[in-house]
């Protein structure tokens, strides 16, 4: 069990009001994203949630129980830092078997339970090792084996593969995706990193200076963001958003184009505009485009290799269907 | 690389021969002392005998007929000792408290701290005096050990504070969310992990309070006396004892220097408190 | 949460602790510093013991403002103060650079320089004005006989015949304490100095340096640009940490001088404190302004860095 409520919870710090007054449901079982700028308030909220950070006002529950006041300790959560957090001067089994010890709980058990863990997170030939003569990524997994011991009714993750180079960031993502399929617990995990909210999510909390601009699955949020932040913010590489003509024509002050929602012409299209950059990634390529009374480069993709170079004049057209409008007011419209 | 390019030859030898003769310039009276400590008190004070002179231990076996040296030794052991444990008694705690859970008003507490340190001693000498004699703790060890404690805490919990700080908050935290209490965040992650802050901590106030020499002369007169008491009392020997006067002093500062041998690196650390590291 | 307090119930003895021993004994120094306290009075018996009935005002204040020996003891605590920071900052610089290079026994080198900084201040005064600077039985005699010796001796006396004979200085006299004062200090603290700076240094950016050497900037380029800004800091804590210890400096006049010699304002309090409490508290107050005056100075200086 593991339904985690936030009711009205607000955060100030001194006069300063980083997270206004907002409401917040996390399901049983369900992988839930915090993701947003840095700055946004989103490593606050899940330390209000872990009892690490004092509400202002408002209320946390957890389980229908009211949990504002608990200690960290008795909320049942576990959490996983973005410093790992391991305890420098215990062995990774002292490391792991901690909150168990704490717990009082039975040696043998102890024992046992963390068996089970290293076995399970690849850790059973490092127990004896201390934290310092560890990579990266055994520690990243220590810490989880940290976790996973106590059987809490929810996981905290505080943008846990920030400190990791990025091809082990994509295997550890996929780690904790699987570990999410299997014990299937609930999981709140905070990141600055848009893929990893697409590619790990059940539903992603999009924030931006302490407000929620979005919740949603990450499909309901990239076919249909709320507002021009999200929409800009989900996806890779970014939406391109253009005011003026094109957004007129269409009866909204801005649209908003996915690179990979727009037709590259040579000779005819809606933009005309010169090929600045051209990546080609094999896979893909991508245009940065200067497009004439545009100061931001538009971004296109096509698939395959394409071959327009610095300079060349191309025609692009964006998939009608696809193209987001945004009012004046910023959001969405329809 | 660079650096080592533009040493000529010249300054491969002038350098380090600089440098030694400078060290050994500024160890000469300790040195001197050491030395003055195995001649008789006769042999001291002739210059014949500045180099070659038969060593005697004399001045070491009558250091309790000469100067009662135990009484005094044992005086600042207890002192020092006690002193050291009751600063790091209150001291850790509030370093603690600082460095993981400071509010607004944390800044302005440690720089009071520090300032009571400016407060000169001798402006409050008589009230000290008036105070200890009326209630009856004048020339006390517990007198001393309370006031070498009370001048020495401000830089103990800067010092702790330092080390503290460099301590991840995330560890704590862990520590919280896996159950600990606050005793237990002191138990099981504080002391283990700042052990060397402390132990530097300890022994740099241990050596502070050995070397006091204002109050420990000032509020003593013979119970609870140290060695500086004992020092500054024979200060003037008239070249009569140099012998004997210097192997006391060796055997008070002897120890003291070998412990802060060790402790230089935490020394730079712990008394800049923590800006040079 | 429970969270609050307990940090707060942590950090109460010590504040409490410190609290009591700042007020109290200054409290009571500022309220004798306003009456007659005197304990030796055979005419006033009645100002033998501290009361409100003898109220004086600022008679003390003016009485002690008025004292020839309580302005030469506070020009005698600055002069002190100041020379000995002047002195072991230059001498700590210099060889703090003098020692930051490799070379054989660097280790032992640090060693010997920092031994004099452990010295108990009771024994460096004793081994200072007795074995080294004593005229006649210390060093300084032995030295100076020696070279007058050379006069007389073969071959070689001659030279030395043309220059004067040479006087040994007595220390403990006025005029020269305060110099033996400074001398001993200065020998215990130089290496403490040096410890603080070498140990900058060594966090000094070699990549830097390099850079610096490719736009072709001399070795004395190099420390006038760099390695004396990178000092700054430390330089600014080894001046306060030192004011600290040295406006209370007691033990080194005491024994140098006995009194006879330059007294600084502790050592004229002391004097005060055998007899004349009012006047020693209110010499107390004048104390206390002067170290709120370098504190706040060397605070604002020194503070803001330390707390980052």
């Amino acid at each position: 069990m593991g339904r985690i409520q936030l009711k009205a919870v607000q955060k100030k710090f001194g006069d300063v009001e980083v997270i206004p007054p907002l409401d917040l449901t996390i399901e049983d079982g369900e992988f839930a994203v915090f993701v947003g700028p840095s700055g946004c308030g989103k490593s606050t909220l899940l330390r209000m949630i872990a009892g690490l950070e004092e509400l202002t006002s408002g209320q946390v529950e957890i389980d229908g129980k009211d949990m504002t006041l608990a200690p960290p300790s008795t909320r049942g959560l576990a959490m996983v830092f973005q410093s790992y957090a391991l305890y420098p001067h215990m062995t990774v089994r002292k490391n792991i078997a901690f909150p168990l010890r704490m717990e009082k709980m039975d040696p043998a058990e102890i024992e046992k339970r963390v068996a089970v863990a290293a076995k399970s997170l690849n850790l059973t030939d490092y127990l004896d090792r201390k934290p310092g003569q560890l990579s990266g990524g055994q520690r990243q997994r220590v810490a989880i084996g940290r976790a996973i011991v106590r059987e809490p009714s929810a996981f905290l993750f505080d943008e846990p593969l920030s400190n990791l180079d990025a091809a082990l960031r994509v295997g550890m993502r996929l780690e904790i995706s699987e570990l999410h399929k299997r014990l299937e617990n609930t999981m709140i995990y905070v990141t600055h990193d848009q893929v990893e909210a697409m590619t790990m999510a059940d539903k992603i909390v999009v924030l931006q200076a302490g407000v929620i601009e979005q919740v949603g699955s990450p499909l309901e949020l990239y076919n249909a963001p709320r507002n021009k932040f999200v929409g800009g913010f989900i996806g890779s590489p970014k939406m391109n958003q253009l005011e003026g003509e094109a957004a007129k024509k269409r009866g909204c002050t801005t649209i908003g184009m996915r690179p990979e929602h727009i037709s590259v012409s040579p000779d005819s299209g809606e933009f005309k505009g010169t090929v600045g950059v051209a990546e080609q990634l094999g896979s893909d390529t991508f245009f940065h485009v200067h497009v004439e009374g545009h100061e931001e480069t538009v971004t296109v993709r096509q698939s395959g290799q394409v071959n327009y170079g610095y300079g060349d004049t191309i025609y692009f057209t964006p998939e009608e269907d696809r193209v987001h409008k945004f009012g004046p007011d910023g959001l969405r419209v329809e | 690389m660079a650096i080592v390019a533009t040493q000529s030859k010249l300054g491969k030898i002038v350098w380090p021969v600089l440098a030694w003769t400078v060290a050994l310039l500024f160890f000469f009276p300790i040195f001197w002392m050491i030395l003055t400590s195995f001649k008789t008190d006769a042999d001291a004070v002739k210059p014949e005998f500045l180099f070659r002179f038969t060593p005697t231990l004399e001045n070491y076996t009558n250091m309790t007929d000469n100067y009662d040296y135990w009484r005094f030794a044992t005086n600042s052991i207890i002192t020092s000792v006690s002193a050291t444990l009751f600063t790091l008694f209150v001291a850790v705690p509030c370093a603690y408290a600082m460095a993981f859970n400071p509010s607004r008003g944390t800044k302005d507490i440690l720089m009071w701290m520090l300032s009571t340190k400016m407060l000169p001693a001798a402006a409050v000498l008589y009230p000290m005096i008036f105070l200890t004699k009326s209630l009856g703790i004048y020339d006390t060890k517990f007198l001393i050990v309370m006031v070498l404690s009370l001048i020495n805490l401000p830089i103990a919990i800067w010092m702790l504070f330092t080390y503290f700080k460099d301590i991840p908050k995330d560890i704590i935290e862990a520590g919280q969310m896996d159950g600990l209490t606050t005793w237990g965040e002191v138990k099981e992650i504080l002391v283990p992990l700042a052990w060397g802050g402390i132990a530097s901590t300890a022994l740099l106030i241990f050596i502070f309070c050995w070397n006091e020499a204002y109050w420990t002369v000032r509020l003593t007169t013979t119970e609870a006396a140290t060695l500086s008491k004992l020092i500054e009392g024979n200060r003037a020997p008239e070249g009569l004892f140099f012998g004997r006067l210097s192997a006391v002093s060796t055997a008070a500062v002897g120890p003291i220097i070998v412990l802060g041998w060790f402790s230089q690196k935490q020394l730079v650390q712990g008394l800049t408190f923590g800006a040079v590291k | 949460m429970a969270n609050r307090t307990i940090p707060r119930l942590l950090q109460t003895p010590a504040v409490v602790l410190l609290l009591f021993w700042m007020l109290i004994p200054l409290g009571m120094t500022l309220f004798f510093s306003f009456i007659r306290y005197v304990l030796n009075n055979l005419r006033n018996p009645h100002w033998t013991s501290p009361s409100i009935e003898n109220w004086r005002g600022f008679g003390n204040y003016q009485f002690v403002w008025g004292q020839d020996s309580f302005w030469l003891a506070m020009k005698n605590s600055l002069v002190i103060v100041t020379s000995i920071l002047f002195l072991t900052v230059i001498l700590g610089v210099l060889i703090a650079v003098l020692i930051n290079r490799s070379f054989k026994g660097r280790g032992i080198v640090r060693v010997l320089l920092i031994s004099p900084f452990f010295v108990m201040p009771a024994v460096n005064g004793v081994l200072w004005i007795n074995m080294i600077l004593d005229p006649v039985l210390g060093l300084q005699g032995i030295a100076v006989g020696a070279i007058n010796d050379l006069q007389n001796a073969p071959l070689v006396g001659w030279f030395f015949s043309l220059w004067p004979t040479l006087e040994p200085i007595s220390f403990r006299a006025t005029q020269t304490s305060s110099i033996a004062v400074i001398m001993m200090v200065v020998w215990q603290w130089t290496p403490f100095a040096i410890l603080i700076f070498m140990t900058s240094l060594q966090s000094e950016d070699q990549q830097q340096k390099e850079a610096a050497v490719l736009d072709g900037a001399s070795t004395w380029s190099q420390f006038r640009f760099l390695t004396l800004p990178h000092l700054g800091r430390p330089i600014a804590i080894v001046v306060m940490i030192q004011a600290i210890f040295h406006l209370s400096l007691y033990a080194e006049i005491e024994i140098v001088s006995r009194g006879n010699g330059n007294k600084n304002l502790p050592y004229y309090i002391g004097e005060l404190v055998n007899n004349n409490i009012g006047a020693a508290s209110a010499a107390g107050i004048f104390a206390v302004i002067l170290a709120n005056i370098v504190a706040i100075f060397l605070l604002r200086m020194v503070g803001k860095t330390l707390m980052e």
